[in-house]
């Protein structure tokens, strides 16, 4: 289908199947492969192939891969690189696989390169703050290492105990603890990136500022598609004296978010605020009884970090600011175990989502924090208007918000509608001055949406840049760009909007 | 190399008379001995793009122009038609206290855009050297940095995105204005430090941060830089959250107000809160058998240690001299510092301070003779390099350009850097020549 005007995406599922290339080619691949990583470390049987077929964006496109190779080195994964420049075979590098935009999905086959057997932290530097880890090290793994000095690794997306560095890096990966630390690329120093054509270069490293283009700064969430990360150096930051979780609570979601914009402009910037809607509340609240009032209309959990003295005052300002607003009760978790469990309600959410949904369309956005009342409530007319169920849980700090857009598949023209809304929903923050992912990336999922912030000229911008990396193209084609300014024609246009199951 | 004939009528035309700078006007505009053949000073963004058209037409080499206070850094260009002064695109286009996210034009001086933001109790953590005279433009071009990157970070952190003109005169943004933004490539980070050479930043939207209510600062005198840089790691280690921790050797310390070697701390906040980590900081310190002297006037030292090496205060006499900054990995401060001065030569005078927590020196060699500052460049950066560390000459004069290259080896990644410009400005005239490589 091809698209026209602002995309409303509709369809429905679809599945490409079988190689993309020719089997002699294949033949070719597998056996220097194994030459490559030894035959542990190649992927080839088909039903085996369909696990990599598409990333936690699992909706709508899949489309296993012709082979899985799992390197264990760097100079293995140029190797490979350099192998499918020869066969002009695309290929693209995953991490867990928790990618939320369909980045490390197939376009149309070719080789996935998979990380995840390069695990290690290579170097835990204490004396400067810093550490270099291999892509697959998983992000969690990481921070606990550090902990046991002091120290952590600050960027915390919801899928820390999976997601990897690598991916990390790959999607400029966000989580609710970035308001105050920022997110993924304030903390990326150094890389070691396998070019598109094989070549290793090592960017940055433990030295700042060094003379020349950032290109780890635009390497950073270019989502595989201007090389392999193999080797990240990031910055660890020391554990805060003191850390306080406060969960207040609103009689309506404009009361909320009026308080988030509230609590900035007095200049405090907690490391976390995460609003929560009604609807979510009912869910969290049925599965993980994480103690937020059924009857609120929304509630904020904030989080200060930072010198007890501080975060004391802080706290205080804070409440001030709730009160005034006219929150019914501000609760501050007196022990870990109750910051751990008000953490576990926002924590839970996905999952207990599928207690009243049987999908739901994860939608990523970001708008000024100013707006997000406005937002907020345009959102909330766009589910009456659509006749669809629209929960909101938001990064508030950062004008975040992840709209999830219920489907029930069995009501015949709900997906569509819902589909619709999310597009409307989309242009709504476009249209107050925000941008289209905060944190999940663009990957497959948000291609046409591009236009709608960025002009031809913008765009011509970001190919040139590509083009210098990628001049064959054959790195994760069909990613972040509208699909027909990019060379691969996969000839499919019929994907749309970012669903993820529950069921 | 031959001069091009510059379209003098038509270029005037674009900006008036009154904008159009020839003969004695170019003077102020001179980078390493060149004069331009004209220098502009376009009104709006639809002038300038009109120049670069023009410019691109005609192939002429074009170098952008802020406040003209670090244009010292850099190979001098290869061609060197136009001057383009930035200075009357100077406004504060957007200010969203309650966002804590202002817009501006590349002109605008850092001073006066601080004083802007400042109304509002708000201000950009950029705390570049000589902000009277220093642009925005010209501050995220160089990407220089100051003290207060220890904890605010450098404009790669604070820097949402920009609007750039392209060789060809397109304007295009990346970026977003929203303080969180995943979609695409982060085109912004190859324009900041990138000294003009891939396009001109016209404006720039950035995070803000309050202004705190209080600002107190302390002298740690130390032993020796080795105590001191001890010291420095162990209050970057804790959980005490300084916007300053400034490692300072006898010369600059002298330089900027105290006596060294030692540590300059300053902590920002609350009152109650900074009274709290002063008690912490004097617990640590004395781990260390240092104790803080609060100093007289926080600000101005903070200022001072910015401005450094670029004030030229503590200039002991005449000669020679040579800026540079250099960088090592955080916890090597100290002993870069004593590397640099075991390697210069005797009779060069040396003067360095270093922004511990991301091992960013800065400093100054003055001599007699020339031969001598050549010499101390050349033997600090190989102790430099020794380290893992680099070093990059800022100004020098003249007669030592050719001994001296000012970037030093290349880092890897150079060819991929090489293609970037080909791709962004194929005819090379956007300061042509002027960065690392050549490029």
């Amino acid at each position: 289908m091809p698209v026209v005007g602002f995309p409303f995406f509709i369809g429905t599922g679809f599945i490409m199947k079988g190689s993309r290339i020719a089997p002699e080619i294949r033949a070719r691949l597998i056996q220097a492969c194994e030459r490559i990583v030894g035959a542990e470390g190649v992927v080839a049987d088909p039903d085996e192939l369909r696990v990599y077929d598409c990333d936690a964006f699992t909706f709508l496109h899949r489309c296993p891969p012709d082979l899985v190779v799992l390197p264990t080195s760097t100079s293995q994964v140029a190797e490979v690189v350099r192998l499918c420049c020869e066969l002009g075979v695309p290929f693209l590098p995953r991490g867990a696989g928790t990618g939320l935009s369909g980045g490390a999905t197939p376009l149309a086959g070719g080789v996935i390169i998979v990380l995840t057997r390069m695990t290690r932290i290579l170097d835990l530097d204490l004396p400067n703050r810093l550490a270099t880890v291999e892509a697959g090290c998983v992000n969690l793994w990481l921070t606990k290492a550090a902990e046991r000095h002091g120290l952590f690794y600050a960027p915390d997306p919801a899928s820390q105990p999976a997601c990897t560095i690598g991916g990390n890096v790959g999607h400029n990966a966000g989580g609710p603890h970035c308001l105050k630390y920022g997110v993924t690329t304030n903390h990326v120093l150094g890389a070691t990136v396998v070019l598109p054509d094989g070549e290793v270069v090592r960017l940055g490293g433990k030295v700042s500022d060094a003379p020349g283009y950032d290109l780890v700064g635009v390497f950073t969430g270019a989502e595989g598609t201007l090389g392999i990360c193999t080797e990240v150096t990031v910055r660890l930051m020391p554990q805060p004296e003191a850390v306080k979780t406060i969960l207040a609570v609103f009689r309506t979601i404009e009361e909320a978010s009026n308080s988030v914009s509230g609590v900035i402009a007095r200049g405090i910037i907690p490391v976390a605020m995460e609003l929560i809607d009604r609807e979510t509340i009912k869910a969290v609240e049925a599965n993980v009884k994480a103690g937020y009032p059924m009857d609120a209309g929304a509630v904020l959990l904030i989080e200060l970090e930072g010198p007890r003295a501080e975060i004391e005052a802080e706290a205080v300002s804070v409440e001030g600011v709730c009160r005034q607003q006219g929150c019914l009760d501000v609760r501050v978790a007196r022990s870990e175990e109750e910051r751990a469990l008000l953490w576990k309600g926002r924590k839970e959410i996905a999952g207990s989502f599928s207690r009243i949904a049987h999908h739901y369309y994860l939608q990523d956005a970001v708008v000024p924090r100013t707006k997000l009342p406005q937002v907020l409530r345009e959102i909330e007319e766009i589910g009456a208007r659509y006749g669809i169920k629209i929960a909101n849980v938001a990064h508030a700090g950062d004008g975040n918000v992840h709209p999830m857009i219920c489907v029930d598949r069995d009501v015949p023209g709900c997906e569509e509608r819902a589909m619709q809304a999310g597009s409307e929903i989309m242009r709504r923050c476009i249209e107050a001055g925000g941008t289209v992912t905060g944190e999940h990336g663009i990957g497959l999922d948000k291609r046409e949406y591009l236009r709608f912030m960025y002009s031809p000229a913008d765009l011509a911008v970001m190919h040139r840049v590509r083009a210098v990396f990628d001049p064959a193209g054959l790195c994760n084609p069909g990613k972040i760009f509208p699909e027909e300014d990019e060379r691969s024609a996969a000839g499919d246009s019929s994907h749309r909007g970012s669903a993820v199951s529950t069921s | 190399m031959s001069v091009a004939t510059i379209p003098c009528g038509d270029l005037r035309a674009i900006v008036g008379a009154g904008f159009f700078l020839e003969g004695d006007g170019l003077e102020a505009y001179r980078l390493g001995g060149k004069r331009p053949q004209a220098v502009l000073l376009p009104a709006d963004e639809e002038e300038l793009s009109k120049i670069l058209a023009l410019a691109w037409e005609e192939d002429l080499g074009v170098v952008p122009w802020g406040g003209g206070c670090h244009q010292a850094i850099g190979y001098p260009p290869n061609r060197y038609d136009l001057a383009l002064d930035l200075g009357r695109l100077n406004r504060v286009l957007a200010h969203e206290p309650a966002d804590m996210t202002a817009t501006a034009q590349a002109g605008i001086r850092m001073g006066d855009l601080q004083r802007q933001l400042g109304e509002h109790g708000q201000f950009l953590p950029l705390d570049v050297s000589m902000p009277e005279r220093a642009t925005l433009g010209g501050t995220l071009a160089t990407r220089l940095t100051g003290p207060l990157r220890c904890r605010y970070g450098t404009a790669r952190d604070l820097i949402l995105g920009v609007r750039v003109a392209h060789a060809d005169g397109t304007i295009t943004k990346g970026g977003a204005k929203v303080v969180k933004n995943a979609t695409a490539y982060d085109v912004t980070k190859l324009y900041l430090g990138s000294h003009g050479t891939l396009g001109i930043i016209l404006e720039a939207t950035f995070r803000l941060y309050p202004r705190p209510e209080v600002e107190r600062g302390w002298w740690l005198a130390a032993p020796d830089l080795a105590t001191a840089q001890a010291l420095a790691n162990r209050i970057l280690g804790s959980h005490l959250v300084p916007n300053r921790v400034e490692l300072a050797e006898e010369v600059a310390g002298r330089a900027c107000g105290v006596s060294g070697p030692g540590l300059v701390v300053s902590i920002s906040g609350l009152p109650e809160t900074v009274e709290g980590q002063l008690v912490d900081l004097r617990g640590m310190a004395g781990e260390f058998g240092v104790a803080p002297t609060e100093l007289g006037d926080t600000a101005t030292t903070g200022k001072a240690l910015g401005d450094f090496p670029w004030s030229n205060a503590g200039s002991g006499g005449q000669g020679l001299q040579a800026l540079w900054r250099a960088g090592v990995p955080p916890a090597d401060c100290a002993k870069a510092s004593q590397a640099i001065r075991e390697a210069t030569p005797r009779g060069v005078v040396t003067a360095m301070a270093a922004t511990v927590a991301n091992g960013a020196l800065r400093g100054v060699f003055r001599a007699e003779m020339l031969g001598a500052l050549v010499q101390s460049l050349a033997a600090a950066r190989e102790a430099l390099v020794s380290l893992g560390g680099y070093l990059v000459v800022m100004a020098l004069p003249e007669a030592a350009r050719d001994g001296v290259d000012v970037w030093g080896t290349p880092p890897e990644g150079l060819s991929v850097m090489r293609r970037l410009k080909a791709a962004f400005d194929p005819k090379g005239i956007l300061s042509p020549g002027r960065f690392v490589g050549g490029i």
